[in-house]
């Protein structure tokens, strides 16, 4: 292949390739949440096998398409607009699941210094932030523009990726929404995590287990 | 207003190629772990026999695998589980022919209390994998129909 070749935009694969893109990458983390758990169990270094490649191929991807960290979203100067964006929904969202927390007698916040996995939520939240807004809603944006369908897309993989739990993959559905709607207007990560940690540590702590089947999901949701 | 991708000609045709190769390496992974899966889980070493005698159903059973051991064997009739068992009666005729290595695979239920009519016969080796947290039944032989008598006997129906 030639410089000159080499400088030719393929915009009109672009489109085509964005949608492939987002498939191969959640079919990854479908294989690893319900073939890997079926078959191997809760064998983690296999169920990494998938996971992994999905992270070194989104690593490639963004090496091949030129992004930089900063349009990924690991950014600060746009961290305060986002924030901004993000508060009003994450405090009725917060609100909303403490008072339905309280009314059911489902708030038991002294098992949080128990459970010290929780600790690593922020890590966890800004990891699938990343997937869901660095790479799915990007690559959305590439496949059906900037707006509700990919709006609609990013929530629908979030949610796709929290079945059978219902429940949990409506609330996910909902902030998934929320979360690309902001990120398409202020590309920065750590704003999303930090709502989606919030959240998560309030569904986890504020409603009976049983009605988010303590938040698992894929095969594992059944046993 | 579509976000704008930097992705030249060459870059989209590495993508493509990195795609289909992912693809690749995710059936390759699931069609071993299916194939690791079956094999633990199903292995392919039980082999018996099983047929209705003058007392109710009997046969063999071993483990090509492990031979010393004793296989346990679960009967069910007509879809039901109607007995559990532990292959060990002496059956000098399958060492004789070279299935086992010692005579003591037989196994053998009694099959009193059903009712007059025509029956289907099960004998499946219960097999637990390494964990034992998975256990599967493998069918040992054929299927054996028998016709139970309105006086109690029975007989095999071939």
């Amino acid at each position: 292949m030639t410089e000159a070749t080499d400088a030719i935009p393929a915009d009109a694969n672009v489109a085509p390739l964005a949608g492939w893109e987002i498939v191969s990458v959640v079919s990854s983390l479908l294989i690893a949440e319900w073939v890997v758990l079926v078959f191997v169990g809760r064998s983690k270094m296999v169920a990494a096998i998938p996971v992994g490649l999905a992270f070194v191929f989104m690593f490639c991807s963004h090496r091949l398409h030129r992004e930089t960290l900063k349009e990924i979203g690991f950014r600060s100067d746009n961290f305060v607009p986002a924030l901004s964006w993000l508060l009003v929904p994450t405090l009725i969202a917060a609100a909303a699941i403490l008072i339905i927390g309280w009314s059911s007698g489902g708030l038991r916040f002294g098992l949080i210094p128990a459970r010290p996995r929780f600790l690593l939520l922020p890590l966890w939240a800004l990891a699938q932030q990343y997937v869901l807004q660095g790479f799915v809603n990007r690559r959305a944006q590439m496949a059906l523009g900037t707006g509700v369908p990919g709006v609609v897309v990013v929530a629908t993989m979030f949610a796709l990726l929290h079945l059978p739990n219902l429940p949990l993959s409506a609330a996910t559905f909902l902030g998934g929404l929320v979360w690309a709607w902001v990120y398409q207007r202020a590309p920065n990560l750590l704003a999303p995590a930090i709502s989606h940690s919030v959240l998560s540590l309030l569904l986890a702590f504020s409603l009976p287990p049983a009605w988010l089947n303590s938040l698992r999901v894929g095969f594992k949701y059944f046993g | 207003m579509t976000l704008k991708s930097n992705l030249t000609s060459e870059a989209s045709g590495r993508l493509a190629r990195l795609l289909i190769a992912k693809s690749i390496a995710e059936t390759l992974l699931v069609g071993t772990i299916a194939v690791v899966f079956f094999l633990t889980l199903f292995p392919p070493y039980f082999r018996g026999w099983g047929e209705a005698t003058p007392k109710g159903i009997a046969g063999w059973a071993v483990n090509q695998s492990e031979p010393w051991e004793r296989v346990q064997v679960q009967l069910f009739i007509d879809g039901q589980l109607a007995g559990s068992s532990v292959a060990s009666g002496s059956r000098p005729d399958v060492r004789a022919a070279g299935w086992a290595v010692d005579e003591w695979h037989g196994y053998e239920f009694q099959t009193a209390g059903l009712v007059p009519g025509e029956h289907l016969a099960q004998v499946y080796a219960l097999h637990s994998n390494g964990a034992g947290n998975r256990r599967t039944l493998q069918l040992l032989g054929d299927p054996i129909r028998f016709v139970v008598a309105a006086d109690g006997g029975f007989h095999e129906v071939r």
